[in-house]
C-alpha cells in the first residue's frame, strides 16, 4: 500500500467490503434463478447447472448471452465458462477474466485437452502447494495430469487429489443449492445525485431487470412493489405501484413507474433507489399470438386500464354497470376497472323497456316553465310518456317522478320529469345524444 | 410499367374522383342501411380517425352509431368513452346492446390528458372503439394526425366529437360527418370521406335495429313502476 501511494499520491484507497460483495453476489443468484432451478454461490462467483435448461433456452451460445447480457442489465460485469465440471467451469471463468480465450467444454472426453493449457495458480489450491508445484516445474494442468495420484497425494496432500479428480469428473462434485430469500429487496446508490424524476428511470429499470430474474425463478409476479426514493437527509420518498394482476416484466413496470413517477415533485436530490415486493403471487404467463384475439385484448385491456390510471388517477377511469333500482340515480353505479377479469356482479338487464337517454345529468336541472309546460331552447313538446317511477321510501331518498322524452324545435331530445308533489316543477335529467 | 386506371384505383388511398374509394379497408356496418350505401367499404373504418359534427346535443350523435359501437367492441375488445360532456348512462347503452363490461369511461382533468388518453387507448389495441370528446384546442393538427396514426396501429374505430364549427377547418382525418336534426329525424352530411363529398343531407332513420329511437315506438301509455304496490 505505501508502495503504491508511493507510486501515485492522488490514489484513493477503498476499503473492500465483502459483505456487500456478498449481497450482490446474492443478488445475482437470485436474479439468475430464472435460468435454472440449481444456483449455488461458489467463492467470487455463481454456479449455474444449466444442463436442464438448455432446451428451454436453445443451447448453450444462446443460454450464456442471455446470462452476459442480462447481467449486464443488472448492473454488472462477469466472466462465464462452460464446462461439465462445476471446477473446471470456474477454471475457465476465471481464465477469461484473466484475458485468456477459452472455448467452452460439453463433454468430459474434451475435458483434459481444454484445461491442459490452462495455469495453475487459477485454482484455489493453497498458496504453500502453488509454490511447490512451481518450484518442481509443474506450471499447468497438463504437467500434473500426466503425473500419478499417489505421488500427489504423497507430496501435496489428498485434497489436491481430490480436486482434480472433481475437475476431471471423476468424483461426484455436489452442491447447496442457493435458496433466495421470499422476498424481494433491492437497494441501489446512484453514483451521482439524481435531480428530478428522468434521472432516475435508468438506474430503476436496472432494479427492475433484478425483479424480472427474481421473480421468473420462481414463477411468480409482483402485484404490489414499493419503490423508495432517497433523498439524504430528507425524509425519504415512498412510491406504491400496484397492479391488477401480478406482473414481472421490467418494461412494463417501469412504464408505470414512469407515469407515477411523472406526477410526483420530489423534495431534494435523489442518492439511493430501493425496490421492495413483499408478496409473491403465481404469474400467468402472457401469450403472443400473431393474430391478437379476445384474451389477448382483455389483457392488453387490463394493462390500459392499469396506465391510464397510473397518471389520471383510479377515480377517473372506471367502468360502468347497471344496478338494482328503479330510481335514475341509482340504477346505474360506477365500478372499477382495475380487475376486469372478475366479472361484476351487476344487475341483469333493466326490466324497464321504454327509452332512455345516453347522457345521464349527475343532478336533475330545473326547467324554465311557460304556460305549465317546460322550456329548453325552445318549448318542448312532449313525445312519450309519462312513465311513472315511485321507489326509495325505504331509504329516504324518494323518488315519485313522471318522465317523459320531451323534443324542441331544434330536434333535441331530452328525459324531463316532474314531481308528484309540484306538477308545475319540470326538470331536465338526461339527454337522447 | 403502364398501369391502367383501373388498377390504380384497386391502390389503397386512390379513387375516381366521382366514386367511393374501392380498396378493402375494415369497417363495421352501423345498421343504417343509407348510411352505410354512403360510406367507402361499406360501414364505419376502423383503423383511422373519423369526426362526428354536431351542434346542440340530444339529437342522436351517439346513438346513430350505437351499432357500430357494439360491433367494434366484439372480441372483448373495450369502448373507451374518454372526456365525455356528461356520464353515460348505463340503462341506456345495454338497451343499445352496448356491452357495458367493455366500456371504460375516462375523465380527464385536462386536454393534455384526454388526449394522451386517447392516443393510449388507440395504440394498446385493446379498445374496438375510442370516442373523444374535444372541441378546437393548441396544435390540433398534429395531435389529430397523431391520433390517426395510433388509430392505425390499434386498428380501432376512433370517433372525435365536435361542434360543427369545426368544419371550416382541415382535418387529417379520413372521414368527417355531420350529424343533423330533421324533424327528429337524424340525418347526416358526408363534408369528408374516401371519394366525392355527400353534400345533402341523407335521413338515416327507419333503419335504427339497436336504439329504439323514433318517438312512435315508444310507448304512451303510462307505464307505471313503483316499488309499493
Amino acid at each position: 500500500m505505501a508502495a503504491a501511494k508511493a507510486l501515485a499520491a492522488a490514489l484513493r484507497v477503498i476499503d473492500r467490503d465483502p459483505a456487500a460483495e456478498r449481497d450482490a453476489l446474492e443478488r445475482i443468484a437470485a436474479w439468475a434463478s430464472q435460468f435454472t432451478p440449481m444456483v449455488s454461490l461458489e467463492g467470487q462467483g455463481i454456479l449455474l447447472e444449466i444442463e436442464s435448461s438448455l432446451r428451454l433456452f436453445h443451447g448453450h451460445a444462446k443460454l450464456a448471452s442471455a446470462i452476459s447480457r442480462g447481467i449486464r442489465d443488472i448492473g454488472f460485469n462477469a466472466t462465464l465458462g462452460i464446462a461439465p465440471t462445476p471446477l473446471a467451469a470456474r477454471l475457465f471463468a476465471r481464465a477469461e477474466a484473466q484475458g485468456r480465450a477459452v472455448r467452452s467444454c460439453i463433454t468430459l472426453q474434451e475435458l483434459p485437452e481444454r484445461v491442459g493449457d490452462l495455469p495453475l495458480f487459477l485454482l484455489d489450491w493453497p498458496q504453500k502447494a502453488l509454490a511447490r508445484l512451481t518450484d518442481l516445474g509443474l506450471l499447468r494442468l497438463r504437467d500434473i495430469l500426466a503425473l500419478a495420484n499417489e505421488g500427489i497425494a504423497r507430496r501435496f496432500g489428498p485434497e489436491i487429489v481430490l480436486s482434480i479428480e472433481r475437475l476431471m469428473g471423476r468424483v461426484a462434485d455436489p452442491r447447496e443449492p442457493y435458496s433466495a430469500p421470499p422476498r424481494f429487496r433491492s437497494r441501489l446508490e446512484l453514483p451521482a445525485e439524481a435531480e428530478g424524476v428522468e434521472a432516475l428511470l435508468f438506474p430503476l429499470k436496472r432494479l427492475l431487470a433484478e425483479l424480472e430474474g427474481y421473480a421468473r425463478g420462481r414463477g411468480a409476479g409482483v402485484q404490489r412493489l414499493i419503490l423508495k426514493l432517497e433523498h439524504g437527509r430528507k425524509a425519504h420518498t415512498r412510491l406504491p405501484l400496484e397492479f391488477a394482476s401480478p406482473e414481472r416484466e421490467a418494461d412494463f413496470i417501469l412504464a408505470i413507474a414512469r407515469e407515477k413517477l411523472g406526477r410526483l415533485t420530489l423534495p431534494a436530490a435523489t442518492h439511493a433507489l430501493g425496490l421492495r415486493a413483499d408478496a409473491l403471487l403465481p404469474y400467468v404467463p402472457r401469450s403472443c399470438a400473431w393474430l391478437p384475439g379476445p384474451r389477448e385484448h382483455a389483457l392488453e385491456g387490463e394493462r390500459l386500464v392499469e396506465r391510464l390510471s397510473a397518471r389520471l388517477g383510479s377515480d377517473r377511469v372506471f367502468g360502468i354497470a347497471l344496478a338494482d333500482d328503479h330510481r335514475p340515480e341509482k340504477d346505474w353505479k360506477k365500478v372499477a376497472r382495475s380487475n376486469p377479469r372478475q366479472k361484476h356482479a351487476g344487475a341483469d338487464a333493466p326490466s324497464h323497456r321504454s327509452r332512455r337517454p345516453t347522457w345521464l345529468l349527475p343532478r336533475p336541472h330545473k326547467l324554465i316553465t311557460e304556460a305549465g309546460l317546460p322550456v329548453l331552447q325552445g318549448s318542448l313538446e312532449l313525445t312519450a310518456g309519462p312513465e311513472r317511477i315511485e321507489a326509495g321510501w325505504w331509504d329516504g331518498e324518494e323518488v315519485r317522478r313522471d318522465y317523459y322524452v320531451a323534443t324542441n324545435p331544434r330536434g333535441e331530445t331530452f328525459w324531463v320529469y316532474r314531481e308528484h308533489r309540484d306538477l308545475s316543477a319540470w326538470y331536465l335529467h338526461g339527454v337522447f345524444a | 410499367m403502364k398501369a391502367t386506371v383501373a388498377q390504380l384505383v384497386q391502390l389503397p388511398g386512390v379513387w375516381r374522383g366521382g366514386e367511393l374509394e374501392h380498396a378493402v379497408h375494415e369497417v363495421v356496418a352501423t345498421g343504417h342501411a343509407r348510411l352505410d350505401a354512403e360510406l367507402p367499404g361499406g360501414g364505419w373504418p376502423l383503423g383511422t380517425l373519423s369526426e362526428v359534427l354536431h351542434d346542440g346535443v340530444g339529437i342522436g350523435e351517439i346513438s346513430f352509431l350505437a351499432g357500430a359501437l357494439a360491433r367494434a367492441a366484439e372480441g372483448s375488445r373495450m369502448i373507451a368513452w374518454i372526456n365525455a360532456t356528461h356520464l353515460p348512462y348505463a340503462p341506456a347503452l345495454a338497451q343499445a346492446d352496448i356491452p357495458l363490461d367493455r366500456c371504460l369511461v375516462v375523465r380527464p382533468a385536462n386536454r393534455e390528458d384526454a388526449l394522451w388518453a386517447a392516443e393510449q387507448s388507440l395504440k394498446s389495441g385493446a379498445c374496438g372503439a375510442v370516442l373523444l370528446w374535444m372541441e378546437r384546442f393548441a396544435e390540433e393538427y398534429a395531435w389529430l394526425r397523431r391520433l390517426q396514426m395510433a388509430a392505425e396501429s390499434g386498428r380501432a374505430m376512433a370517433v372525435l366529437f365536435r361542434s360543427s364549427a369545426a368544419e371550416r377547418h382541415s382535418t387529417p382525418s379520413h372521414l368527417r360527418v355531420v350529424v343533423a336534426s330533421e324533424r327528429g329525424q337524424i340525418s347526416v352530411r358526408i363534408p369528408k370521406r374516401r371519394g366525392p363529398p355527400l353534400h345533402h343531407f341523407i335521413s338515416c332513420s327507419g333503419s335504427h335495429s339497436n336504439f329504439p329511437h323514433s318517438p312512435s315506438r315508444s310507448q304512451n301509455a303510462p307505464v307505471l313502476v313503483s316499488s309499493r304496490s
